[in-house]
């Protein structure tokens, strides 16, 4: 499949060859990199300057305003409205052929609110779901505007018009007057949000409530969708139509993992947002002919990706190794269970438990227990004799494991008694349990079972007195309490 | 504006394509006839299913599957282009699925996530390796059925249109055999899990299919046309009747008048045929939209007089 | 003897990480009628769901009549709740209910003619023969629910589960539903049927299972219908048992 590029349309296809011809990173050398990297963090070059300040209105933009859009699930919203608007933008270009940056937005805002409306009109007329009704609007309102611009193309004007850039996004493309637009649309949306705030807080959590009260729902959220498109169609110079929609949803997604009130959300996904835009501009700044968005794009999936491997709450990568710890410490509480047992069996006179009796009980072999009692020792639970074969509690260690025999035993007593489960099966519940249960909640267990002193199995339930007796004799593997 | 248009010539926009022109519009016709058939079919069970937007996702992912089968077999063969896409459709399913499951991230954005970032890797990876590609960014965006005219020919027509007629028979053949299974893990997973049709894996078939069916489509008609394809034909059939199977009958209907509407309308415009298809199958919709609203109506007025009647 | 129709040992089933059962014990014998009661939330739904497979189970096993629900897959039949399948679905009536047969051809089967009769007699079974080549969209409530009734009786199966078939339908509908289960119940199937009405529960079942979060009572309508019972079924949740429980499903420690 090749695709030699003499073609019907000559004037999109040079534009393409051109841009498929210019230089790209593998082509530049070492030094124009470090030498355009340099450039970049002095300012020196004007036009960059404003591309920079452009990718900063752009990212606190579609941040603030990101932070709505997902919340109120309506990331796919953005999508739809970024592809639908392209008419409009040919439509702006060819009120007076060139590329006007006012016309070019009023054009594009007003097809997107027909994109809106027609997204609406046939949700509510025709037996087709939002879904369907989104990417229909989406992929023909595109394709009208793919229409439009290759007429376009063929025109005098529209030849060097660059409307081509509106499509992959060219930060350095942008003058002076896209940004002062910009400027103003972004100080629009700072303003709605910050005075707005209550408002928007509860359109986006409960909009039912809200018209309840009285407050403007419907106009908050119109004012809304036209500050979105106001946002999309600004931003679609420096990222593009295709990707326009990502800084709408990738910085408040990473925001919404890292915090869980609105306006910390709001404010994080502003910052993220800044940084993503500005880190694509430098990388595609590193080559000569880049596009912008898929660089700023692809900085922002970074950052999701390290916020959602590594996030301290709600990580993935974090939640597997605090599964893994809690695993461990499952282990350690069941091996000292198990030495509790021990003691018990022989009525707690015995100076300590030899390994073996333990690889018995655990049925593990002795190797692995080896390795559980180093694993004790680390943690200070217990100690070793000289000779290696005895276990002995240390006092924190004793007090552990006869927390969790408490824990087992209370358990059991509760399903047993109070939610009259079988006594054949509380065992394997209590094995899970025993290793969750609070204090609060063993304290909330004993009054409900009126402070007990054994458990189904007629064997003791140590108490509270009995856990902490040994932390007053220290040195102690006897509990002489028993 | 004059010079927008180029001068309409009756004989060249409905005439010529058909007589002296027919070896090169005749296969573009055909191609987009083929493209827009295999993915309505397709695209009525995403509408189902209410996975549309699953589509939109997987038909943009397909391209960092292209740019990264190349990089590996360093060309764009069928089978490696299969390969990526199908590695792509999956790895995008699955990564909407582990986004929303693992995490807070809600379904919708998990989408935008998924296919924006893959999307960004996609051009990002064809304009820093793709002097050597012929994959180039922005046919991704408009397709280029035109492509069509230069590409060899095997069996006496070109290969692109030939494969694409295969990805369309094995469609067809597809839903014929599996139509029950498919409608029913459509209709009610829970009955069709219940019943041992297996909803997860004939969900992950049906992304399977719909990611070669967009491989073969996407040089024709690029990333975000064919969604429009997903999307119209079904759309457009379910306005108009009830049943499933006649949807999909009406679907390749659909598929046929809009790929010559598209044709006749881009002579006429002067513009990429690819879009003009999909114009044209919207202005379809348009007149099915109109038809169901009418046929509404009718239906109110009836069972009104009916009321004043009685 | 005959093996229990149903038999439920243990069932645990945890949700997106909260438990919604815990240790459900339930024999049910052949030939009962069974309604199972519980407030919301109870895991009503979750049970019939957990017994079909259709949920993992994280813990417990299930019997249908003595063997696995794979064996005895075709044994049986299904009744969704009316809101869990879109009505704008473009299929009619017999379309509907001749999914029921499906599960009997398998894979790659077509459905035969000796289907389209079955069908049609589940159908005049419930009174909806003359519906046959309705949209489904186009059907009352009731007449929604007496299809899926319909595409149960296709499955000709021995132990129905029903999710709320009750739920918003008339009158008229309810009595027909209540004829049609005694009709089946005398033909020895078994049924289990969630319902959410205390009123009627009474002179509706003969067996009745309460259900909150765990298994509260099962046993004949006159033993399960206490005051006490129902005070347990309804009494608020179960607090220290939810919340340790959900504890213990994300495998958290307690402060």
């Amino acid at each position: 499949m090749r695709f030699p590029k003499t073609v019907v349309l000559p004037v999109i296809w040079l534009l393409l060859t051109n841009a498929a011809h210019a230089a790209r990173i593998g082509d530049l050398t070492e030094t124009s990199i470090t030498e355009q990297a340099l450039r970049f963090f002095t300012f020196s070059d004007p036009s960059l300057r404003l591309a920079l300040l452009g990718c900063i209105l752009l990212g606190l933009n579609c941040g603030l305003l990101g932070g709505f859009v997902v919340v109120r699930r309506m990331s796919l919203v953005g999508d739809t409205l970024s592809h639908a608007v392209l008419p409009g933008v040919a439509l702006g270009f060819l009120w007076n052929h060139t590329k006007d940056p006012l016309a070019i937005l009023i054009g594009a805002t007003l097809v997107g609110c027909l994109s809106m409306l027609t997204v609406s009109a046939i949700t509510r007329t025709t037996r087709l779901k939002e879904d369907a009704a989104m990417g229909l609007v989406l992929s023909s309102f595109y394709a009208i505007g793919i229409c439009l611009i290759g007429m376009i193309q063929r025109l005098p004007s529209g030849n060097k018009s660059g409307i081509d850039k509106f499509l992959f996004g060219q930060a350095a493309a942008m003058n002076g007057h896209d940004i002062t637009l910009m400027a103003v649309t972004s100080g629009l949306t700072l303003l709605f949000v910050t005075f707005g705030y209550r408002g928007l807080l509860t359109l986006s959590f409960h909009r039912a409530f809200g018209e309840s009260l009285g407050l403007p729902m419907g106009f908050l959220h119109h004012a809304m969708m036209l500050l979105i498109s106001f946002a999309v169609v600004t931003a679609m110079q420096a990222v593009g139509v295709v990707l326009v929609s990502a800084m709408l949803i990738i910085p408040p997604a990473t925001a919404c993992l890292l915090t869980d009130r609105l306006h910390r959300v709001l404010i994080l996904s502003a910052i993220i947002g800044i940084a993503t835009a500005v880190f694509g501009a430098f990388f595609s700044f590193l080559g000569s002919n880049l596009p912008t968005g898929p660089f700023m794009v692809l900085a922002g999936s970074l950052v999701f990706t390290m916020t959602f491997l590594f996030s301290p709450k709600q990580g993935w990568l974090t939640r597997l190794w605090r599964q893994q710890t809690q695993k461990c410490r499952i282990e350690r509480e069941n091996t000292l269970k198990a030495m509790y047992h021990l003691a018990e069996r022989y009525g707690f006179r015995e100076e300590g438990i030899t390994l073996l009796e333990l690889a018995n009980t655990r049925r593990e072999p002795l190797e692995q227990i080896r390795q559980r009692s180093d694993d004790l020792i680390r943690q200070k639970l217990a100690t070793l004799t000289e000779d290696g074969s005895m276990l002995h509690f240390t006092p924190e260690g004793w007090r552990k494991a006869s927390a969790i025999v408490r824990n087992h035993r209370l358990w059991e007593l509760y399903l047993t008694n109070i939610m009259q489960y079988g006594a054949d099966h509380v065992h394997d519940d209590a094995e899970k349990i025993e290793h969750v249960l609070g204090e609060d909640t063993v304290r909330q267990l004993e009054r409900r079972l009126d402070f007990p002193q054994t458990d189904p199995h007629g064997k003791a339930i140590p108490g509270a007195r009995d856990i902490h007796a040994a932390i007053a004799k220290p040195n102690l593997g006897k509990p002489t309490g028993y | 504006m004059p010079d927008l248009l180029p001068p309409f010539d009756a004989h060249r926009v409905f005439v010529a394509p058909w007589t002296t022109d027919l070896p090169t519009y005749g296969w573009m016709t055909l191609m987009a006839f083929l493209v827009t058939t295999a993915c309505g079919l397709v695209g009525n069970y995403l509408i189902l299913r209410r996975m549309a937007l699953v589509g939109d996702a997987i038909s943009h992912s397909v391209l960092p599957g292209l740019a990264v089968a190349f990089l590996i077999s360093g060309k764009l063969t069928l089978p490696a282009m299969l390969a990526g896409a199908l590695g792509a459709g999956l790895i995008t399913t699955f990564l909407i699925e582990f986004l929303h499951t693992r995490s807070r991230i809600k379904a919708d954005a998990a989408i935008g996530i998924t296919f924006c970032s893959l999307f960004a890797l996609g051009v990002v990876l064809i304009n820093v390796f793709a002097s050597k590609v012929h994959l180039d960014a922005e046919c991704v965006l408009y397709g280029e059925l035109s492509h069509l005219a230069l590409a060899e020919h095997s069996l006496g027509m070109p290969v692109p249109v030939l494969v694409m007629g295969g990805v369309a028979l094995i469609v067809v053949v597809l839903i014929v055999l599996f139509y029950k299974e498919l409608l029913i893990t459509s209709f009610d997973a829970l009955l069709a899990g219940s019943q041992g049709f297996a909803p997860g894996k004939m969900h992950l078939a049906l992304m399977a299919s719909l990611s070669i069916v967009i491989v073969a489509a996407f040089e024709s008609v690029g990333a975000i046309l064919v969604i429009a394809m997903l999307i119209l034909p079904g759309a457009t059939a379910q306005l108009l009747s009830t049943r499933l199977p006649i949807c999909l009958v009406l679907s390749v209907l659909h598929a046929a008048v809009s790929a010559i509407g598209g044709l006749h309308l881009s002579l006429i415009l002067g513009c990429p045929m690819a879009a003009a298809v999909v114009v044209a199958g919207t202005l379809l919709f348009g007149v099915a939209w109109a038809i169901s609203w009418m046929r509404q109506r009718a239906r109110t007025i009836v069972s009104d007089i009916h009321a004043v009647v009685s | 003897m005959n093996p229990p129709a149903l038999e439920l040992h243990d069932l645990t089933v945890s949700y997106a990480k909260k438990p919604v059962l815990y240790g459900v014990d339930v024999q049910v014998p052949q030939g009962a009628l069974v309604g199972i009661i519980g407030p919301n939330g109870a895991g009503k739904s979750t049970m019939i769901r957990a017994i079909m497979g259709l949920t993992p189970l994280s813990g417990g096993w299930v019997r249908i009549f003595g063997e696995s629900f794979e064996k005895n897959r075709q044994r049986v039949g299904y009744v969704p709740q009316r809101e869990q399948v879109d009505w704008d679905f473009p299929v009619n009536v017999m379309d509907v209910v001749l999914m029921g047969r499906y599960g009997r051809r398998g894979w790659l089967r077509r459905v035969t003619k000796e289907d389209k009769k079955i069908a049609e007699e589940s159908l005049d079974k419930v009174g909806m023969l003359p519906f046959r080549n309705r949209q489904i969209a186009n059907l009352s409530g009731g007449q929604q629910q007496r299809v899926f009734l319909a595409r149960a009786l296709a499955q000709q199966s021995d132990l129905y589960l029903m999710d709320e078939p009750f739920a918003g339908v008339d009158a008229t509908t309810e009595r027909a539903i209540m004829t049609l289960l005694q009709d089946l119940q005398s033909q020895g199937k078994t049924i289990l049927v969630v319902h959410h009405d205390l009123t009627t529960a009474k002179e509706y079942f003969d067996h009745l299972l309460l259900l909150n979060m765990r298994l509260i009572a099962f046993g004949k309508t006159q033993d399960a219908f206490t005051v006490e019972q129902l005070q347990k079924t309804y009494g608020g949740r179960l607090t220290i048992l939810s919340d340790v429980a959900a504890k213990a499903a994300k495998g958290e420690a307690m402060p």
